[in-house]
């Protein structure tokens, strides 16, 4: 991993200029919302005042109308800043931890992973997801990218009246890599949100899942923060090692973030929740920043974390 | 019928399902013990199956290390007999253990031997053996500290005493073994 030293390097020489030749764009995209809301408000106050009349609502409704269109455009400006932040910036702070590496801004890991995981089994009504990154760290590949799935709910109040409501079931960084050894069945380590609410009561419910038997493990930190079900007692053991638990608080503990694991054919599937949008451009503020550099190369840093925590490039045992 | 041998009925019946249900709850965690050191036993015989291999593969190249090998052949001879204890085996399979680590040590000693594809398969085949073999003692514990529970705290205690069910011991896992990747490491360091 790259030290922080070498990263100021990179943001002094390289990123920081493209993120200074944004900032006109960016400023340009306030400007256009800006006006866009004094159009609107323009179009209010004159809606009001034409009440008056017969048709004195007509140049109000003309103006609200021209600050939609104004709207439509300071949205197609944003993207355009996005877009190009996402090439000049994001790019290249990936190209600064492997230059290998491949980068879509547009995609993401697709539904098929996602339920391959089985780590969240409720269906979604709304997939999102963008910044998708592939590559190989020394024999592992991967891919990762950002993921925000929900579900929608629907309520009727009692003057019957329907209204939707979205709720997210997973929101953050959503990765998998080859695992190094063989699996046969499969393993989920997932939040122990039962324990750390009910407490033994919590052991006694987690007992009942779809996802298999529940594995009691030795290591008494790991079992705070997770519970761990599997098909094959044996081999939950033979994934979780001693070792590999302790990687794994470590993990969570240095992003203090709910990590969900499964292990499941030849993958291991890692999704961390976080409740802000990642890798996106700011706005209001200005965008020459080194701590949200920083932050990116850390989140997407992730991926080797997991991969060098978890020895996914020893190699010693029969899976190659 | 007297409403008194009624309500006595019911708690004879009550009394009579809670019964069941401890003994069941203790059959279950004895079975779930032996289970799990049938598990412990299968990982053992793969490695037993694997020690003539390795043998002859290091035979061909360490000329020097006759009475290693001949020690580990004869480890494998005895704990292959029929009719051992539980305490005998596991007792042998400590020193298969101590005798394939000295073993992969001298190896250190012949590089053409470290470069055979042959012994590279059968040391990955090994590593993964002894991963498999450290998975099931680790199971085996979870089960046995369950049954010992089970069987200690009370009610249970009278039934299992009645049962004649007795407290097993755990295996005691070694530092080297806690962490399963030791025996690669020493291949790694070459």
């Amino acid at each position: 991993m790259m030290s922080s030293v070498n990263l100021k390097e990179i943001y002094r020489s390289k990123l920081s200029p493209a993120l200074l030749s944004l900032e006109s764009q960016r400023k340009d995209v306030v400007k256009r919302i800006l006006l866009s809301v004094a159009i609107l408000l323009l179009g209010i106050v004159a809606f009001v005042v034409g009440q008056q009349s017969e048709y004195g609502f007509i140049p109000g409704v003309l103006i609200v109308i021209g600050a939609f269109v104004s709207f439509g455009f300071a949205f197609s400006k944003y993207n355009s800043y996005k877009q190009a932040f996402k090439n000049k910036v994001v790019r290249k702070v990936i190209e600064s931890i492997d230059p290998d590496w491949n980068y879509h801004p547009e995609a993401c890991i697709s539904e098929n992973e996602y339920v391959e995981s089985g780590l969240f089994q409720r269906h979604w009504d709304r997939y999102n997801g963008d910044d998708l990154i592939s590559g190989v760290i020394d024999k592992t590949d991967f891919r990762l990218s950002e993921l925000h799935t929900q579900y929608k709910t629907v309520s009727v109040d009692s003057k019957g009246r329907r209204s939707e409501h979205w709720h997210t079931i997973f929101k953050g960084l959503f990765a998998h890599a080859d695992f190094n050894k063989e699996i046969r069945g499969e393993t989920f380590v997932l939040p122990d949100i039962a324990e750390r609410m009910f407490g033994k009561w919590g052991q006694k419910l987690q007992k009942f899942s779809p996802r298999g038997e529940l594995v009691k493990l030795e290591n008494i930190e790991f079992e705070k923060y997770f519970v761990v079900y599997s098909h094959d007692q044996n081999e939950a053991r033979y994934i979780l090692t001693p070792k590999i638990m302790e990687a794994i608080v470590h993990i969570r503990q240095q992003f203090d973030t709910e990590i969900y694991l499964s292990f499941v054919g030849t993958r291991v599937y890692v999704a961390m929740s976080f409740s802000q949008d990642l890798f996106e451009p700011r706005l209001f503020r200005s965008g020459v920043r080194y701590s949200d550099i920083e932050q990116m190369y850390y989140q997407f840093n992730t991926i080797s974390v997991i991969v060098n925590e978890m020895n996914l490039n020893t190699r010693i045992w029969t899976k190659e | 019928m007297n409403s008194t041998l009624l309500i006595l009925l019911a708690i004879l019946v009550v009394v009579a399902l809670i019964f069941i249900g401890m003994y069941n709850g203790l059959i279950r965690r004895r079975n779930e013990v032996d289970n799990a050191f049938g598990g412990m036993d299968v990982q053992l015989k793969k490695r037993y199956d694997l020690i003539p291999n390795l043998v002859a593969s290091v035979k061909e190249y360490a000329k020097h290390e006759k009475e290693l090998l001949n020690k580990i052949t004869e480890l494998r001879a005895s704990a292959l007999k029929p009719d051992l204890s539980v305490n005998e085996k596991i007792a042998l399979d400590n020193q298969i253990s101590g005798a394939i680590k000295s073993m992969l040590i001298s190896v250190e000693n012949y590089p053409e031997l470290k470069a055979n594809e042959n012994f590279i398969f059968l040391q990955r085949s090994l590593n993964e053996v002894e991963s498999q073999i450290s998975a099931a003692r680790r199971t085996f514990n979870a089960v046995v500290t369950d049954y010992n529970n089970g069987i200690q705290v009370f009610p249970n205690s009278i039934i299992a005493g009645m049962m004649g069910m007795k407290r097993k011991e755990v295996f005691v896992i070694q530092q080297a073994e806690r962490e399963n990747v030791d025996v690669s490491q020493m291949f790694n360091q070459a």
